[in-house]
This record gives C-alpha cells, structure tokens and sequence, in this order.
C-alpha cells in the first residue's frame, strides 16, 4: 500500500466522521437512543466490575486483616516440613505429621531477635437475649502494637485484664452491649459447662467479618490453653521478613504469611517446584465468560441495531445522491460505519464514566449485604477500559450490516422515493437451518452426562443456534407478512411494514428471540434441577412432624425438662415419648441384623428418632406407614415380633418369619462379635416415601428376648409445629441441660434461589424484550409518518396510530418469542441432562417450566403491546401536502 | 340546490402578531352537486390551505365550511375524521398510497377505517378500482406500480362508497401530460356521475376540465368564473 492511498483512505473516514459526527447532532433524539442502548450494558458491566473488585480482597490488601501491624503471621505446625505459596491462603503441603510444633527458641534461630505476639483464635457459646448463640474469640493482647488493625474499637478500649472483653456489633446486637457482662460458656473436658463472665469495656470491628458474632479476649481468659489447643499463630514485628526467612521456617514446620512477600511477590522461581503452577479450571472460566461476553455483545448488537439501520436509512438519500455523482460503495459504507465509530465512542466513554460514578454509590450497597468486608476502592482501569472498548465494538458491528446495506442500495428506486426493501435473500434462511442444526448437534454431544466440556459445548451451540435463528428472521417475517393479509388493518399494516423494513425489524425481532431463547434455556435448566432434587429428597419423618433426639446418657430428668420446654412452647402439638433400643454402649455400638436364611433383609431409614430400632406393642402413629399396612402389623407386634419399615423402593419381605441377629461393634475398631438371634414373627409396614424414619419396630417381648437396653431415645411431636414457636423452642432446648434440638420435616423446600433465578430471568427477559420492541416500534412509527399522514387525510381515527403501534409491538414481540422458544428448548434440553443426571438409575430428568414460558412467549408480547399501545401518542400528524 | 361544499367568509391566520400569516382573507365560494370547481392562482395564494380546511383537516380561524350541510367548525376531531370518512375523498400530487398495503387495500382503507367488514370494504374497493380502470391491479403494492397507476388508485380510495366530496390538490402534478389528462378526464367523469369536485392546480389547462374557476391571490378571490368563460383564463396555446 502506497502513501497516497493511506493518506486518502483517511482522509475518506475523516469526512466520513465529520458526515457522522454532525448527523448524530443533528438527530439528537436518535441519537440518544442509540448512545442510550450502548450506554446502558456498558455501564452495568463497569459498574459491576467496580463493585465486584472493590468486593475482591487481594492478597496485598488482606495483610492488615490478617496481620495487623506486623511484619508477617506464622503458624507452627504439628510437622517439621511444609512447603508453601508465597500467600499461604493458596496452597501448602505437609511433610510427616505428629512431631512437637516449633517451639520459640527454633523460631528466633531464623528470625533473631525480633518481637513476637502470640494470638489463638477459638469460639464458645454465650449467652444471648433469649438463650445461646455461638462466637468467634480472638485471643491476643490488642493493645500491643503489632496487633494494631486486627479489631477496630468504635466505642470503649482495648481489655487490660483477663475478665474484660471486647465485642463486635453482632454480638453486642444479640447480647450484653458496653459495660453489661457477657457470659461465655466453655465446655471443660469433662463435657460440663463452665460460664466464663466477662465485662465488656468496647465495642467495634472485627477486620474480617462484618456481620459473624467476634469477641476478643486476654490471654489466659479462658483458662490455661491444653496440648489440643496446639500452638499459638505468632506476629512478628521488626523489618521485613523476606522469602528466604519464610523458606527457612518452612523447613522447621511454620506456615507464614509475610507483608513483604505479599505484597511484592518474588518470582515464580523462587517457589517449590510441587508449589508452582496449579491455577487449574482458568481455562474453563475463560471460555465461559468468553461466552458469555459473546452473547451480551450479540444481545447488544441486536438491540441496538434497529436505530442504526434507520439512522442508515435516514442518509439513503444523501447517499445514493453520492452514488449518483460518482461515489464508491466504499464511502457509502464508510459513511455509515463512522457513525457507529461516534456512538460507540462516545457512549463507550460515557457508560465507564457513569458506571464508575454509579459504583460509588453501589458499593456502600453491596458492603451491606456482604459478611466480608470489602478491599478499598478500587477502579481496575484495564478491565473498565475493554468493557469500554465492548461498548465500541458492539456499536461499530451494529452498524456493519446496514453499512453494507447502504453500499449496495438500489440508488435508483432510493432517489425515486421508494420506501421498501425488496425480496429477502433465499440463501439466508438454508444457512440458517445449517447453524440451528450444528446447534442441535453440538447440543446432543454435549448433552451426555458425565462429560467434563458439556456445559461448555451446550453453551457454544446456544451461541450457534441463536445466531442460525437470526437468518431465519427475515423470511419468517415475510411470511407472517403474506399472511397477514386477512387480519385487521393495524396488524396488516404492522406486518407488511415489518417485512418492508427487515433492516430494523430484524435485529429487534433477533433481540426479542435469543432473550427468549436465553431465558427459557436457562429457565428449563433450573426448573429441571429443582425437579430433581425434588424427586431425590428422602423426608426423614411424615411431613409436618418433627423429633427431639435425647443424647445416649439423658437423665429422665433432662428428658422432662425437654417436655416441658415442648409442652409450654408448642402447646397444640401433641408430644410421645419414643422408647427404642439404645444403640450406643460405653465402649462398642450394638448391630442389629435382619436375615431370612442366608439372605440378608436390607434396610435404609434415616434413624432420627435417636434410634434405629423402636421398642412398641403397636405401631407408632408418627411413622407414617399406609394404614392399610396396620393391622397385620399390630397382630405381628401383640405375637411379640418385628414389624420392618419397608420405603418406596425397597422389596416386600421375603418371608412372614426373619432372623433377628445382634451383634456388637466394638468403638476401637475390629470384628462384630455375634451375641444372639432369635427367629420372630415379622411383618412389613410401607412407607409411601423415598425413606423411612427407622429400620423397624420391635415388641417389646422381642426386645426383652434379645436383651437389647431400651430407653426414651427422642421424643416426636406432631403437627402442627409453627415456625415462629419453633425458633423459641429450639434457643430454649440448645439452653437446657440436654442441649437438644428439635427437627421439623417441612418436606421439600426449593431453594429460595430457584424461584428468585425464575423471577431474575422473567424480569430480565421483560426488560429486554420491552427494550427491543420498543426501539424497534417507535423507530418504526417515525418511518410511518407519512403514512399516518394519508391515514388522517382519509379518515382514520386518532385511536388508529395506538392500534398500529401496539400492532407492530406485537409483530416484534410475538415473532421473536415464538422464534426464540425453540431455540430455548435446544441448550435447555440438553443442558438438563448432566444436571438432572441419576447416577443409581442412570436416567435423566426434563420438567418445562410452563407458567415461565407462557409468561414470556404469549403474556410479556401482550404486555409490550399493551404498554407502547399506551405509551404511543395518539395525534396523527395533520400533513396536507407531503410532496 | 345545496351546495355540497359551502365555504362563507373563511379566514386561516397562520402564527400570532406580529408574524401572523394570512392564509386566506374572507374567501367564500361553493361546489354543487355533479360540478368540478378548479381552484387556481400563483404560490402562496392559499390554495392548499382552502382544500385542508375544505377537507376539515385544518380549522378556519374564522367563517363556517359546510360540507352536505354539515358546519365542519361545529365537529369535534372524531366527527370530522368521520367526514373524511364517508363524505370527502382527497386526492393529493403525491400519491399517498400506504406502500405497506395492496391496491385493493388502499383503497378499500377509508371504508375499513370506518368499520365496515373487510370483505365487504375489499368488494367496494374492487368496485372502485374497475371504475378508475385497474381492476387487475388491486393486489399489487404501490411500490410494483407506475405513477399514473398509483394516482387511480388514489382517486379510487377519494371516491370509494359514493363520497359526495372529492378534494384533488394538484393531482397530476407528478404525472407526464398525458396520464395527467386520464386523471382529469377520471375526475371529471366522477364529478358527472353526480360528485362535487374542488381541482386545486396552478396549470390553466387543467382549468378546462372545470365548469368554473376561482381564482385565488393572496388569499383572496380575485375572480370566479363559469365554464363558458374558462377560455379567459386559458392562454389559447394549451387548449
């Protein structure tokens, strides 16, 4: 390429710019639509980069939360060999186990005479407003300098005897707050509580978390530490402690975490050859955002395309005027393209500035509902600028097709006024169908469960799919077009001038379509899951029961103390005591077998009623066996047998006598040692479950025949069990001597994220389509003007240009989500099939989320149609002569 | 006999003092029955400005426009869109066809507009295009026909369902002379059939096709004249 050419070609794009440049000034509102749909993505994404790096605690910025002032943290471990990364927090290895901790005087070998400030950190209970909670201590002289940093004090001082404490503002929200005592209850080796009362002289932050209960004590607050506890961590002060130093007590079993090495990592090298390397599933992140990336930016494009082609449109004239004198497709082409080079420019720029701007306000936010606290606040200038060079691109490729339209536009009809855009291309909808069916391919293979790139194949083939539906727009609005020559005019009117201008209906309808195609894919996907994990819960009781299980060694008085908190908290849930065989002894566990012959009777149950076998002479109500199953099993217990609890998939006992065979376990490990059998009545009672409560239910004349213990192993309660009672009566059971808790089986609980993703995916999925409809419809009604102009010369009624605008929102919204669903189906299928994938009965789960499908593809078009229906103004334009 | 079209004393002031425009000063004139009025004068005159308040898409700013006897002034927006509906047909230089619709649709608009069922409309329309002598065009759009083809189809929309008023501004503006003379020759037809015809045109032979000219300067009538004396106003070259 010569000089010249190069001069001349940029001298062509700065005419072409100035051409862009004083067209965006001069549609300023179409202009600002078009700024506004760049905009808006790119200052979402910046601002959440903003937040999301902000929220990001790097290793540099968590030394003072972990170190305070010091120099650097070691941990002794119970070894004479690790090896370690730079930040400990990413890998370490050990070397034997079980020798003695470095002590001190190794320590001061490596690091010589330095300061050294021992800190442990441990938890307890303590006692709340209503009963017991837990905590994180933090035990360490924070008056110490080197522990400057670790808890900031907002209210009081630091402790400066052994029965103070300082609290952070969970704890003290929940219990004693400045000045009051706070009692800790530590359980001394013997299994007994010990309170622990201490006064509490401040109140702040615990530098690592926000919202856990952190308390910080003295040393030797809590007592003496015990060989269990191990060694303290230890803050070093004094100078840097540097990469040969951190190696050098590697080597006697100290794990540390240095400020210099943190904060000025040296290189890779330096490391342990087994250290080095590892950030392993990169590579799979990168791809998934990569298609991620591709689908915003494709979502992008399509959104904002329609306000290109009309802006190209708009220049059509001036254009082919060019073309007449002489000029090449080239400039045409270049005309156009410039004004997506302005627009991305400048919307770029703009949608980082706002973004950051918004940032700021968002991150105060985002610390509110986040346990952690944040890093400073941090701009990733790198990051900002490619979201801003997205929103560059995703303008310029918005304008890339109608710059090829514009090059190639029939100058003679564009200069004798003719407003349509001829056939569409037959080529366009074979490829296509080529791409859906590579989507559909690519789907399949990644629809076997099991493989490790399947998230990532489904994932490129939504990609290929949508894409593949994008050619297949403009014919299908042609024939929506042909066809509509029966319905009413409005809609007439909108399908014909949707099919005359495919260069802005269909990018809006593509946008419309792949929003479908996203939400009802990923729609399909969670619906599938909860299914799944809906068919695969195991309810450990009846629904709408619940237990208290007694530890092995609760005292009848414990066991009425626990009564009494049940009869008083939930006073309309009828209680039973549950006596069954005590399975644990002091030193072994009892085995109970079921055989019939050589054939073992398996079973599976839960054993929540602090047992595995109960001890009845009828059967218990709170099982919830078939009542059909009753009778024989009360005739089987009277005759002093063994009614077995058979869930939904287990077999019917092969006899009405089995072998009962008990055995012991014992606790240090070796053989069971067979004690007796016996041969009893038996009988199966079904449970219309995946699972039942226990294995079975013994006479008590068996029991005695076997002599097996028995005792009150849990106490059931009945419904009703009300949440709120529930939450009392368990802070008073876990503050009662036995420490129990009471268990509710609620029955499967979708996870609150389920229906929040549906929510997310419908709201998001009505925003965008009402976004692409939108642009497209009122693009489109400013095209229309003329012909509402000779509508009002023959009569229409103002009412008309609503009918016709609602009409044409209904073309784009209608033919984008009856498209796009489809497409849907082919990642939502496939990506169900992993996720729902049984390993036991290797088979697969598909559940469609119909309210979400009807939601998206009939009721939101007919939502959008209503609200540009009421949005559109009603004046028709009063144009007498438009010549 | 009742004027179809009666406009008495009309004033249109376009903007406010001290920049108002005067449109038209105190024009009256009327068009009766089975009569082609043209409306002739130099830019600027009024004479578009005499059709849109004729037609009712434009208000008088004083004096009354009666259309079969009904005061426009008296109407609210809905009513007059009415009018224009069923009783006033319009015909405009440019054409005006909606390229997103058929022929037959085009035309058949104004009867769908006002509720009629569209097969029906679709029958009226057919109708109306074989009067204007394109039955076989009535499926293809606008964009697939040549300019004197589109201006039928405009006069058939202006005439379809018997309207009594055909408002034409400059309709074969656009036109080669010789189409232009089809138009005209269509217009006059219709107007014999019984239509009241208002023809605004700057060209005097198209004057000829009248049976009187009012002449406009200003916004003024300067002249009006019968068809006997429409010669007066003709250079003899163009006759």
């Amino acid at each position: 390429m010569s000089g010249g050419t190069t001069s001349s070609r940029l001298g062509g794009w700065r005419v072409a710019l100035r051409l862009a440049r004083r067209e965006a000034w001069r549609r300023k509102a179409q202009t600002a639509l078009m700024l506004l749909l760049i905009c808006l993505p790119v200052m979402a994404v910046s601002a959440a980069t903003v937040v999301w790096r902000t929220s990001d605690v790097s290793s540099a910025e968590s030394v003072t939360r972990r170190m305070g002032a010091a120099a650097a943290v070691l941990t002794p471990q119970q070894t004479r060999d690790v090896a370690q990364k730079f930040d400990p927090d990413d890998g370490t290895a050990w070397g034997a186990e079980n020798e003695p901790p470095a002590t001190e005087a190794e320590i001061r070998t490596v690091l010589g005479d330095r300061p050294l400030l021992p800190v442990r950190r441990d938890s307890a209970d303590y006692r709340t407003t209503h009963g017991i909670a837990g905590t994180n201590l933090l035990v360490a002289d924070l008056r110490q300098p080197l522990a400057a940093g670790l808890f900031r004090l907002d209210d009081g001082r630091f402790p400066r005897s052994v029965d103070e404490v300082v609290v952070n503002q969970a704890v003290a929200d929940r219990g004693p707050g400045l000045g009051d005592t706070l009692v800790l209850e530590r359980r001394a080796p013997d299994g007994t509580k010990v309170p622990i009362e201490l006064r509490v002289v401040g109140v702040g932050d615990y530098a690592d978390s926000r919202t856990r209960a952190w308390a910080a004590v003295l040393p030797g607050a809590l007592g003496e530490p015990t060989a269990d506890d191990g060694p303290p961590q230890l803050l070093v002060g004094g100078g840097p402690v540097t990469w040969s130093d951190v190696r050098a007590l590697n080597a006697l079993g100290v794990i540390v975490a240095s400020r210099q090495v943190l904060t000025d990592p040296p290189p890779e090298s330096a490391l342990a050859p087994d250290m080095r390397g590892g950030d392993e599933g990169d590579d799979t992140a990168l791809t998934v955002l990569g298609l991620v990336v591709a689908m915003v930016l494709l979502e992008v494009v399509l959104l904002a395309g329609p306000a290109f082609a009309v802006r190209a449109r708009a220049q059509a004239h001036t254009l082919a005027l060019v073309a007449a004198s002489g000029g090449t497709p080239a400039q045409a082409r270049r005309t156009v393209l410039a004004s997506g080079v302005v627009v991305g420019l400048v919307g770029g720029v703009l949608g980082v500035g706002l973004g950051i701007a918004g940032s700021t306000l968002a991150v105060p936010i985002a610390q509110r509902l986040d346990a952690a606290w944040f890093g400073p606040f941090e701009v990733p200038w790198a990051l900002v600028a490619l979201v801003a060079g997205f929103g560059f691109l995703s303008a310029l490729l918005a304008a890339v097709v109608p710059a090829f339209a514009a090059s190639r536009q029939d100058v003679v009809a564009v200069l004798a006024g003719r407003r349509g855009e001829g056939r569409p291309s037959r080529r366009s909808p074979v490829v296509g169908l080529v791409l859906i069916g590579l989507g559909v391919a690519g789907s399949v293979a990644g629809s076997r469960p099991g493989g490790g790139s399947s998230a990532l194949l489904v994932g490129g083939s939504a990609i290929v799919s949508v894409v593949g539906m994008i050619f297949l727009v403009p014919v299908v609005v042609a024939a929506v077009a042909r066809l509509a020559a029966r319905l009413p005019l409005p809609l007439r009117f909108a399908a014909r001038d949707a099919a005359r201008h495919r260069m802005r209906t269909v990018p809006a309808i593509a946008a419309v379509g792949a929003t479908v195609a996203g939400v009802i894919a990923l729609g399909i996907a969670v619906t599938s899951q909860a299914a799944s994990d809906e068919q695969g819960y195991s309810p450990m009781l009846p629904i709408g029961n619940g237990a208290v299980s007694l530890p092995t060694d609760a005292t009848p008085g414990q066991v009425d103390e626990v009564e009494e908190i049940l009869r008083k908290g939930l006073p309309d849930a009828p209680r039973e005591r549950v006596t069954g065989v005590v399975m644990d002894g002091a030193d072994h566990s009892l085995d109970i077998g079921l055989a019939h012959g050589d054939q073992r009777v398996m079973t599976s149950y839960w054993g929540i009623l602090g047992t595995s076998f109960l001890v009845a002479d009828e059967l218990p109500g709170y099982l919830g066996t078939r009542p059909d199953d009753r009778a024989a099993a009360d005739r089987v217990l009277a005759d002093g047998g063994i009614v077995v609890l058979r869930n939904r998939s287990e077999k019917a006992l092969p006899a009405d006598r089995l072998t009962v065979e008990v055995g012991e376990v014992p606790f240090e490990g070796g053989e069971i040692a067979h004690l007796r059998h016996a041969d009893l009545p038996a009988a199966a009672a079904r449970v219309p479950e995946r699972s039942s409560p226990v294995a079975a239910v013994l006479s008590p004349e068996a029991a005695a025949l076997l002599r097996l213990p028995t005792a009150t192993t849990a106490i059931a309660v009945r419904p009703t069990i009300e949440k709120g009672a529930l939450k009392n009566v368990n802070e008073q059971l876990a503050a009662s001597t036995a420490n129990v808790e009471l268990q509710v089986e609620r029955g499967y609980q979708p996870e609150a994220a389920t229906r929040i993703i549906k929510i997310v995916l419908a709201v998001l999925g009505g925003i965008l389509m009402l976004g692409g409809t939108l642009t497209a419809t009122f693009l489109a009604l400013s095209d229309a003007r003329p012909d509402f102009a000779t509508m009002a010369a023959v009569g229409a009624r103002p009412r008309t240009r609503r009918g016709v605008a609602a009409s044409y929102a209904l073309v784009v919204g209608l033919v984008g989500a009856l498209l796009g669903a489809p497409i849907g189906f082919i990642p939502g299928v496939a990506i169900s099939r992993p996720l729902t994938y049984d390993d036991v009965t290797s088979s697969t789960l598909l559940a469609i989320p119909w309210p979400l499908l009807g939601a998206v593809v009939v009721g939101l078009p007919l939502l959008t149609a209503l609200i540009v229906g009421l949005a559109a103004r009603s004046r028709l334009p009063l144009v007498a002569r438009l010549d | 006999m009742t004027a179809v079209l009666q406009l008495t004393d009309v004033v249109r002031v376009h903007g406010e003092a001290p920049h108002e425009v005067q449109a038209l000063r105190g024009v009256s004139f009327a068009a009766y029955a089975g009569e082609l009025v043209a409306v002739m004068g130099p830019s600027g005159s009024g004479k578009s400005t005499l059709l849109t308040i004729a037609g009712g898409l434009d208000q008088p700013t004083s004096g009354a426009v009666t259309v079969e006897g009904v005061d426009l002034a008296r109407l609210g927006q809905p009513e007059r869109a009415r009018m224009r509906r069923t009783s006033i047909g319009y015909v405009f230089q440019g054409f005006n066809l909606i390229p997103a619709l058929t022929a037959a649709e085009n035309v058949a608009l104004p009867r769908e507009l006002d509720g009629v069922a569209p097969r029906q409309a679709r029958a009226e329309a057919r109708q109306a295009l074989e009067e204007v002598g394109i039955p076989h065009l009535a499926d293809r759009f606008p964009d697939d026909m040549s300019g004197g083809q589109q201006q039928r189809v405009a006069i058939a929309r202006a005439v379809v369902a018997e309207r009594r008023l055909i408002l034409a501004d400059e309709p074969t503006g656009a036109l080669d002379t010789e189409t232009g003379e089809e138009i005209l020759r269509l217009l006059r037809a219709r107007c014999d059939a019984g239509a009241a015809g208002v023809l605004v045109t700057h060209e005097a032979r198209h004057a000829a096709w009248a049976d009187r000219v009012v002449f406009l300067r200003d916004g003024v009538v300067v002249d009006e004249t019968g068809a006997d004396r429409a010669e007066t106003l003709t250079e003899p070259a163009a006759r």
